[in-house]
């Protein structure tokens, strides 16, 4: 039941996206879609009449709104988010090009920072008060206020430029031939450092918080002192006792930081002209291709609300109590 | 521990108060009118401490000035946000049928990405600080307002607001009363939390090229800068770049030293170790 | 034979407002066997006694005196040592069963992990051993429910799960803290029968606020006011003759005796009353109770009170 209604209030949520996103264009005061209409309006970068003639086509203003809605509907369903302008391609086809690199991307940092967010959490929280416990909150405070890009060039500048150690720019070298597939991951991993490094140091106070704070909450509770009682080492406590129960709360929003994550690959990628789908936001903002700009928002924002299900699905999995009501 | 609370809350409000200082007194502050063009690229000089930018702006008297633009929107959107969040909120926690409904757009709003959206709607509006400022203000009160219902829920079950009903006292009344000064210290820290958020986002839109190219706030210099293509030639980003990019960093680390303090301060649950015990 | 000893025994908290005087110099042993309750009203500092004689206290507490268990100072021993104690030698029951047990780990899996630690046996057979302490605590279809979670027992099926966890390494001693606190009578009188056949077999420290619950199963009682111990004696004794004026108006309180409470409240252990602690409560009180503070002496044989009027 909870499973189930859990499910239709995420259906919901896509459909409001969805339709969101469906507005955006046609009711911005601004005028975004004017030269599509008006022939006096400047028309954007590169933009041939046939083009403008397939973006016509694509939003289909001269027909009736509810038309309208349901074409872009059906179109989103066969995987049509219309033309991108700049790329002279299928908003889909371009997103789908750069996926992989921001995959990998935020697969790794993904893993990096929980891992490390979860184990500085729990060591902090064991060590209340203490000063590994002080040393450990300030530093994650200070660094979790750096706005990520910031923290990006800063890295670059002090890895890649001052020590010149890894690469500021791209994902591999560019026009680079490989002698074996594994130079080639070794350059790919390379690549890799700094901007994952930049994601997991900016993102990594999240996760670290919850721990801590849940964790805290855990090792007051009485459950923990019968295990104390019982003789059991500090160490088996932990593991076996307060670990357990106080990762509960932290899947949800660790999840919840993912979404986060993924927004950060926006700044970091454009940083390191990473060429995920974050840098191909900035690149849709900055030449105004509206249809690339909608179509990454969709894909980002649906990315995220999934990341957001699939951890309350797990969430009740995980806890008995939730299965049991 | 409760020394360490209050030494990192004295530290938050000095870094706060030198900020609010400079935004105030800009214009006694700043050494130059920071629209005024001299030589361009400057290197930093007793005339221009912070040297000048690409269209010969002193930087120094940019930032001063950028203290304003920054500080204004997370001031405006953070108040507002409270004043609707928390009287939503209220109403939310004391009136349940009105409460359910406000609560589910609260869900919808918070489970919407908010950056993604706001990059959007910022690409298709022409971006002002008023523009800005509305697009923060879509998401800001739902925290708040979501955070306040649950605190006046729990109060609403304390007897004493039962018995003021007993005796006659309105509605209004007992909220203004019984439940608003009760909620106050969490209304206090969601201020600061959104105030943080405001302050990172708005430099994070800035530095898409997205922020009001009028209003140059502290993550405006630093896009012009981060844009210009000999920034990291010699050593141009440590006086154009890493000052503005600091004080976005003071400002937030000042708010989140105050809100931690004071967490601390209102949460006793997290303070004592042992407090999972009946006693 | 005297299986615990505990002399001076003194228990402090150091808090921001001032520093808690939880145990005052307490003297108290248990022979084997022996079934002692320890009474007193909330607050009094009776949870703070078990948790020192367990050494699970956290470490910014102050603990002097000495507690000689089977002949050696558990204040003096390493943790290591002392781990070895907790579990094995002596167990310990706390407080209320429903947050004491781990809510994500099954029940079985909570009794056998002591078995497997203090008795080396393998995961099966420590499984095995749970059943058959589910079993002895009367659990229905134990090979059942030792695999459910806490959540899913009543209240007093969770009392017997403490009690099970407390037997499992057949510990010599069991402390347990207010074993039949918020159960309904029939549930209570069940629990009491149980508890009645666990102290034939060890001895027992039983914590409670319910003097018919201590009347039923113990050997003698101390009763404690304020940190400190002010009457102490058989039980006999204590219901037919007691001698401090706060044991008399504690057998007054009961439903019996027509509810009487002692009037007033007990002291914050922060601000301890100069002279006798009870004397701002106590309907005998002198000029003499105001200044000085009386000391325990043995009014009859084996029959201790700290009062000078007694
Ligand atoms: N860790 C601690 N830090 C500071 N004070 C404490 C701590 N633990 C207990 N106290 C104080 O010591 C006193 C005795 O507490 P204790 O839990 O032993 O009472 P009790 O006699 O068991 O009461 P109850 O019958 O309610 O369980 C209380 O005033 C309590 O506030
Ligand atoms: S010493 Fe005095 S005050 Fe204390 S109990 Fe005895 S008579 Fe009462
Ligand atoms: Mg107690």
């Amino acid at each position: 039941m909870h499973q189930i209604s859990k499910l239709a209030y995420y259906f919901v949520i896509v459909l409001i996206i969805l339709s969101i996103n469906f507005s955006l264009p046609r009711a911005m005061p601004g005028d975004a879609l004017s030269y599509l209409t008006d022939p006096g309006a400047d028309i954007p970068v590169r933009m041939t009449e046939e083009k403008r003639e397939i973006l016509l086509a694509y939003y289909g203003l001269d027909k009736p709104l509810s038309e309208q809605y349901i074409t872009y509907m059906v179109g989103i369903i066969r995987g049509d988010l219309g033309w991108s302008i700049y790329y002279s391609a299928p908003v889909l086809e371009v997103i789908l090009g750069r996926l992989k690199w921001t995959l990998i991307l935020v697969g790794t940092s993904t893993a990096i920072y929980i891992t490390l967010g979860i184990l500085l959490g729990a060591t902090s929280a064991w060590a209340r008060g203490r000063k590994r416990d002080m040393g450990l909150l300030i530093s994650i405070i200070s660094i979790s206020s750096f706005p990520s890009f910031f923290l990006g060039i800063l890295l670059a500048i002090i890895f890649g430029i001052k020590l010149d150690i890894f690469p500021i720019s791209g994902a591999q070298t560019a026009f680079a031939t490989y002698s074996s597939p594994l130079e080639e991951i070794f350059d790919i991993l390379h690549h890799l450092v700094l901007p994952a490094a930049t994601l997991v140091l900016s993102h990594i106070g999240g996760t670290y918080f919850l721990m801590r704070n849940s964790m805290l909450g855990v090792l007051g509770e009485d459950y923990i002192m019968t295990a104390r009682a019982k003789g059991l080492s500090e160490r088996y406590i932990l593991h076996k006792h307060a670990l357990t129960n106080a990762l509960l709360p932290i899947v949800t929003m660790t999840a919840m930081t993912v979404g986060f994550m993924i927004m950060g690959t926006i700044f970091v990628e454009t940083v390191f002209a990473y060429p995920g789908i974050g840098n191909l936001l900035y690149n849709a903002v900055s030449y105004n291709d509206y249809p690339l700009l909608q179509g990454i928002f969709l894909f980002l924002t649906i990315a995220i609300v999934g990341a957001n299900f699939i951890a309350d699905m797990i969430y009740i999995r995980l806890d008995p109590r939730v299965n049991h009501e | 521990m409760i020394e360490g609370r209050k030494i990192l809350g004295s530290i938050g409000l000095g870094i706060l108060t030198i900020f609010v200082i400079v935004a105030v007194f800009a214009p006694y502050i700043a050494p130059h009118d920071p629209h005024q063009m001299y030589r361009p690229m400057e290197h930093p000089s007793s005339s221009h401490l912070l040297g000048t930018n690409d269209i010969g702006n002193d930087i120094l008297s940019e930032i001063v000035y950028g203290t304003r633009v920054s500080l204004f929107i997370a001031f405006v959107v953070s108040v507002i946000s409270m004043l609707v969040g928390t009287s939503l909120g209220l109403v939310a926690g004391y009136f349940d049928k009105v409460g359910f409904l406000i609560m589910r757009v609260v869900d919808v709003v918070l489970t919407i990405p908010r950056l993604p959206l706001i990059i959007v709607i910022a690409s298709f509006i022409r971006p002002s600080i008023w523009n800005l400022i509305a697009l923060f203000l879509i998401f800001g009160w739902t925290m708040p307002a979501r955070i306040i219902r649950s605190e006046v829920l729990t109060l609403r079950r304390r007897y004493y607001i039962d018995a003021t009903k007993m005796i006659g006292g309105s509605d209004f009344y007992i909220l203004w009363r019984h439940i608003l000064p009760n909620v106050i210290p969490l209304v206090v820290v969601q201020f600061i939390m959104e105030a943080i958020h405001v302050i990172l986002a708005e430099s994070g839109l800035c530095f898409l090229g997205l922020g009001d190219p009028v209003a140059m706030s502290w993550g405006m210099v630093f896009h012009y800068a981060f844009e210009c293509p000999i920034i990291y030639v010699s050593d141009v980003w440590m006086w154009w770049m890493l000052p503005p990019g600091l004080c976005i960093v003071f400002t937030v680390l000042g708010l989140t030293f105050v809100g931690y303090a004071l967490e601390e301060t209102f949460n006793p649950k997290l303070k004592n170790p042992f407090g999972g015990m009946e006693r | 034979m005297t299986l615990l000893r505990i002399s001076d025994l003194k228990t402090q908290f150091p808090t921001p407002d001032g520093i808690v005087r939880a145990v005052d110099t307490i003297d108290l042993s248990i022979g084997e066997r022996e079934t002692l309750g320890l009474i007193g009203e909330t607050g009094c500092g009776k949870t703070v006694l078990g948790l020192t004689l367990m050494r699970l206290l956290q470490s910014s507490t102050k603990t002097e005196g000495t507690i000689i268990y089977k002949g050696t100072n558990l204040l003096k021993i390493s943790e290591a040592e002392m781990r070895r104690i907790r579990g094995e030698e002596i167990a310990m029951i706390l407080q209320n069963p429903t947050t004491s047990l781990n809510p994500v780990m099954r029940v079985g899996g909570q009794i056998a992990e002591a078995i497997r630690l203090h008795q080396g046996l393998s995961k099966r057979d420590a499984k095995e051993k749970a059943i058959e302490m589910l079993d002895a605590v009367r659990i229905p279809s134990p090979s059942i429910r030792v695999n459910e979670y806490p959540h899913e027992f009543s209240g007093g099926m969770k009392q017997r799960v403490m009690i099970a966890m407390g037997l499992a390494c057949n510990p010599s001693l069991i402390i347990a803290d207010e074993p039949t606190k918020g159960l309904d009578v029939t549930i209570k009188s069940q629990i009491m029968k149980l508890l009645k056949e666990v102290t034939e077999e060890r001895a027992m420290l039983i914590i409670t606020h319910d003097l018919g619950v201590a009347r039923e199963l113990c050997d003698r009682i101390a009763l404690m006011y304020a940190g400190e111990l002010v009457e102490y004696a058989t039980t006999g004794e204590i219901f037919e003759d007691p001698l401090h004026p706060y044991t008399r108006g504690f057998l007054g309180s009961l439903p019996s005796n027509g509810l009487v409470p002692i009037p007033g409240m007990s002291p914050s252990l922060i601000n301890l009353p100069d002279g006798c602690r009870f004397h701002p409560r106590c309907g005998h009180a002198t000029e003499l109770c105001r200044r000085k503070h009386p000391d325990m002496i043995e009014i009859e044989d084996g029959h201790f009170v700290r009062c000078f009027h007694a």
